[in-house]
């Protein structure tokens, strides 16, 4: 009786929190992509047309790792039984490649384009408790590209 | 090619879920699945039971050294007069072995039927009684469970639901403790029919033991006052015991219809 009084507890803060959380973590990224919307990030190998002279080019990183609430946990240990998608850890994953790649283009706010943009995803806790994913870490990381100021308006070829 | 800063208008990677019900529809399903495995296996562990003899049990269980040591030895005086009230209800109530008693110190009000005969009685039980006859039946209703083999029964289906449990999900998740608290119900409802039939075995062995059932409800009515003092109402939906007053009147109506008469009883020890 006290342990699943205790564990409904646990499920009720895990669900209103963790929806808390999510529903700020999401506000956070949306305003900040739409400032850094300007700062190109591509999959590509090449600088995107520009036939400006490069001044120089670092290697740029950003990570994050998140983890699940209980109640999600949860609700994906279930869907295990059954099989299906788990959706409950779909805004899990979303959140943390965005982030990390806000946090890769914050890294660098004063070039004018990142390359070769690579996303990497590892879980944290697998192992600890049990067979279930608790957290992942996003890594995100690319070529940043500085032009050289006198030429750094784009222009069509 | 020129550079379009925009951010995509909708969200495809994050699907437009319901959570709870979700959550809700899949441990309807689990449960499901695990209720009609518990209640499957547990017909097993009856036929199991059944086949298992009572020299088998014995022997099985002599070879596993159950470490009943809360300390037994404490009160040895005391122990030899309950080994000797247990060997005389042997006439009346023939368990299928020798019975061992061991007398344990602590504050608990109850007594313990153990694979293998051996019997737990807490000293807290001696504080809450004050007649040898009302003593004599809960030993009664103990070998009741020896003589039903309900101490196998209910082992069985503690083994079964952790093993049902440890299959379905794994060892240590919130899931497993839905589980415990949920079976733990059905577990309960089983276990109320069980001690409700040792109830009449000890029943009737007091009246063959004593020629009276004079003090067979006297436990269940100190509880009863202790119960009045601190009631919440729903405890009776997770007691493995039937509930007292239940009890009691079953007792009675058994007596009436027996023909079985109370009278006065004797002190304890």
């Amino acid at each position: 009786m006290d342990s699943l009084t205790i564990f409904l507890i646990l499920l009720a803060l895990g669900f209103v929190f963790g929806k808390l959380a999510e529903r700020r973590h999401y506000r956070s990224i949306q305003a900040r992509e739409e400032i850094l919307v300007c700062l190109p990030a591509t999959s590509c190998k090449k600088p995107m047309g520009n036939s400006s002279p490069i001044n120089h080019v670092e290697l740029v990183h950003g990570h994050v790792v998140v983890s699940v609430d209980y109640f999600k946990q949860l609700l994906a240990g279930l869907r295990n039984f059954f099989g299906g998608t788990i959706q409950a850890y779909e805004t899990l994953l979303d959140r943390a490649r965005r982030e990390a790649v806000l946090r890769l283009k914050e890294s660098c706010p004063t070039a004018n384009e990142i390359l070769n943009l690579r996303i990497e995803t590892s879980s944290i806790s697998k192992g600890g408790s049990g067979d279930q994913v608790g957290s992942v870490e996003v890594l995100a990381y690319g070529t940043a590209i500085y032009y050289q100021p006198a030429s750094s308006q784009h222009s069509s070829p | 090619m020129n550079y379009h800063p925009s951010l995509p208008e909708h969200n495809d990677n994050v699907s437009h879920q319901r959570p709870v019900r979700e959550f809700f529809v899949l441990i309807t399903g689990v449960l499901i699945f695990v209720f009609i495995g518990y209640w499957a296996l547990g017909l097993v562990v009856d036929v199991a039971v059944d086949y298992l003899s009572s020299e088998q049990e014995a022997k099985l269980f002599s070879k596993v050294d159950i470490n009943w040591d809360f300390g037994k030895e404490s009160m040895p005086e005391e122990q030899a007069k309950i080994q000797s009230l247990v060997d005389s209800l042997t006439p009346c109530l023939a368990p299928p072995y020798p019975i061992t008693v061991s007398l344990v110190k602590s504050d608990v009000v109850n007594a313990m039927a153990i694979p293998g005969g051996k019997m737990v009685v807490f000293s807290g039980l001696l504080d809450s009684l004050s007649s040898t006859n009302g003593l004599m039946f809960i030993l009664a209703h103990e070998l009741g469970h020896f003589k039903n083999r309900d101490h196998l029964r209910l082992m069985g289906r503690g083994i079964v639901l952790s093993i049902l449990a440890l299959l379905a999900f794994g060892g240590d998740s919130g899931i497993s403790d839905i589980l415990a608290s949920t079976i733990n119900l059905r577990t309960a409802k089983y276990s109320q029919t069980r001690e409700s039939q040792a109830d009449q075995t000890a029943l009737q062995a007091l009246q063959c033991h004593f020629g009276h059932v004079g003090g067979a409800t006297e436990l269940f009515e100190r509880l009863q006052a202790q119960d009045a003092e601190a009631d919440f109402g729903f405890t009776h939906y997770f007691s493995t015991h039937p509930e007292l007053q239940q009890r009691i009147d079953d007792l009675n109506q058994l007596a009436q219809k027996l023909g079985y008469a109370v009278k006065g009883t004797q002190d304890l020890f």
